[in-house]
């Protein structure tokens, strides 16, 4: 079957085109890095597995990204963040940063802990990828505004935000919070590690920001109708 | 292989070949004696995280010990060279032996790093007592002070046995205690570099001495600093060979086995070794000629990177001192992945589970 539809498999745009749309033909799949999926034996799998492994066989797989890895310690989001933070293409730089963050965390965290009395010590939380997911939940807002023109003028307008939208935005951010609000002398994974642990603890301008936008959105409740989406 | 049930914790002060793999605490009222300098930074900050200093008894360290108490004091000194691959744990059984070595009621020489004295010097004075020879009041000074810190009890024990003059007014007259030498040293930082040549050379002459002898202790890492180039230049931009540093000269003497009662245990470092290739690591790659030449005959102590059981030791280590946080790296999947990535390297591990 294979054989036959190669024919078909002629390098094709879409008829609109984005500058970062994928140009793969729709017809390839996505490649499947996880190695637990392919150790389950042919008994367990469900039947949507099943078809999922013949469909494998039979059709073409994108290639994967440099990023992606089947190691068990790949973290989708903090791939997502790593590259958020990378500039002119320097992963190296980026990623070094975000290392030295999450040792930085781990390091005031578990000496917290040693010092802590037996009591207190199941409070704190010293998994600093943890506390990175925590921190970033408690900076995503809930609630968006857009600008809406109506009558000549604009109004900013509350909407509902996608998932990735919201992710998008606490990653932004901290970011933007970490470059511009810190002093010269301090470097970037310092200053990331006090954020996300004062994020993780609900406090600090990054969660500041979040509460302003929200309080903008509950403002400006009587525009809402203007939506018409 | 005995596989432990969770890293064991020894404390006695002399390990034998059944701790090997074990971790010993050292007590933190040593660590601001024996430890002012010397230890590798990341332990440091290990050493402050977990509020404890632990170290594990490997192989190299053992047969340094062992050598140490059955060699024969009162013949020309014995010189150990660690040697051995980047991050394969040489600093870390210098400081171990320095430690076995302090306990016992050695004097302790410890030389943190001697690359430290070929770069990156601030202030070069010409010697006042040799014409061509160039002085580090600065690197001089701290080193003292150091030195004080680490050998307290000798200092007001041993008495000098010649006058030194340093200028027209001052001098330290025979018979005075080595504690006032170093205190002037201190605190006079011109001729702190000469104060130090002369320190070097009385523990030398006292060393093997049979009223009040002591056994001292020479304890240099980076070794290979002293044979190479430097990077420091005089004032016409010509390059300082290390001959003419006065601080390296009187280290190359007490190198020199013409003196008994006591050990020289040296480390080779790539790490901060000037002009050297980074795959560089054995004796004669970074010794070079000269070196190789002063430093043999040498105990030559190969130091490797974790065996299985030594592997072992320190994961459960980490997993106790709640350092492995990621839950996939508490797996056995984890475990496999560690070993593949860092090679049972000492030091990539410890970087690994670092951020994991």
């Amino acid at each position: 079957m294979a054989a036959s539809l190669t024919g078909l498999l002629k390098p094709w745009t879409p008829r609109v085109l984005l500058v970062r749309w994928s140009r793969y033909n729709p017809y390839y799949l996505e490649p499947g890095p996880r190695k637990e999926v392919y150790h389950i034996p042919e008994t367990e799998l469900t039947p949507e597995q099943k078809e999922e492994r013949e469909l494998k066989s039979v059709r073409p797989i994108k290639a994967a990204t440099n990023s992606v890895t089947s190691s068990v310690f790949n973290d989708p989001v903090l791939s997502k963040f790593v590259n958020m933070m990378m500039k002119d293409g320097d992963k190296i730089i980026a990623k070094g940063i975000i290392t030295q963050t999450l040792e930085n965390m781990k390091r005031k965290q578990v000496e917290k802990y040693h010092k802590a009395p037996e009591g207190k010590k199941a409070e704190i939380e010293c998994n600093p990828y943890a506390i990175f997911h925590q921190a970033l939940e408690n900076c995503k807002p809930v609630i968006g505004l857009t600008s809406i023109q109506k009558g000549g003028k604009f109004y900013q307008v509350p909407i509902p935000l996608t998932d990735n939208r919201r992710r998008f935005l606490a990653m932004k951010w901290m970011i933007t919070e970490c470059r511009d609000n810190k002093h010269r002398r301090t470097l970037m994974y310092e200053k990331l590690s006090q954020e996300l642990l004062a994020a993780f603890s609900k406090e600090g301008n990054v969660v500041k920001r979040k509460h302003e936008l929200h309080k903008m959105a509950e403002s400006n409740r009587a525009y809402a109708h203007y939506r018409w989406w | 292989m005995l596989l432990l049930a969770g890293p064991c914790f020894i404390f006695v002060a002399k390990p034998t070949e059944q701790h090997l793999g074990q971790y010993y605490t050292v007590p933190p009222s040593h660590f601001h004696t024996v430890f002012p300098h010397g230890l590798p930074p990341r332990y440091q900050q290990q050493v402050k995280t977990f509020n404890e200093g632990c170290v594990m008894v490997r192989q190299p360290a053992l047969e340094l010990i062992s050598h140490l108490k059955r060699a024969d004091y009162s013949k020309p000194t014995l010189r150990y060279l660690l040697y051995g691959v980047k991050g394969s744990g040489k600093t870390m059984s210098l400081c171990h032996t320095v430690h076995y070595c302090s306990t016992q009621g050695w004097l302790v020489l410890h030389i943190p790093d001697a690359h430290l004295w070929v770069k990156n010097c601030k202030e070069l004075l010409p010697s006042s007592y040799h014409a061509s020879r160039f002085d580090q009041p600065i690197q001089a000074s701290n080193w003292l002070r150091n030195f004080r810190t680490t050998n307290e009890h000798f200092l007001s024990k041993i008495k000098l046995r010649q006058r030194y003059v340093w200028t027209k007014r001052e001098s330290t007259e025979e018979g005075r205690p080595l504690g006032e030498l170093v205190d002037m040293g201190v605190s006079r930082v011109k001729s702190s570099s000469d104060v130090v040549g002369a320190v070097l050379k009385e523990l030398r002459l006292q060393a093997g001495g049979t009223e009040g002898g002591f056994r001292l202790a020479v304890a240099v890492d980076g070794v290979n600093g002293l044979w190479g180039r430097t990077t420091l230049k005089k004032e016409d931009k010509s390059p300082v060979a290390p001959e003419e540093l006065t601080l390296v000269h009187n280290l190359r003497k007490m190198i020199n086995n013409d003196w008994c009662g006591g050990a020289v245990i040296a480390t080779l470092s790539q790490t901060g070794s000037l002009y050297a290739p980074s795959s560089a690591y054995l004796p004669q790659e970074l010794l070079g000629e000269e070196g190789f030449d002063s430093m043999d005959p040498f105990v030559p102590v190969p130091v490797s990177l974790y065996s299985e059981k030594e592997f072992e030791s320190c994961y459960l280590y980490y997993l106790d001192r709640h350092w492995l946080q990621h839950p996939h790296s508490q797996t056995e999947e984890g475990k496999k992945e560690l070993i593949f990535l860092s090679n049972r390297n000492p030091s990539v591990l410890e970087r690994l589970c670092a951020f994991l």
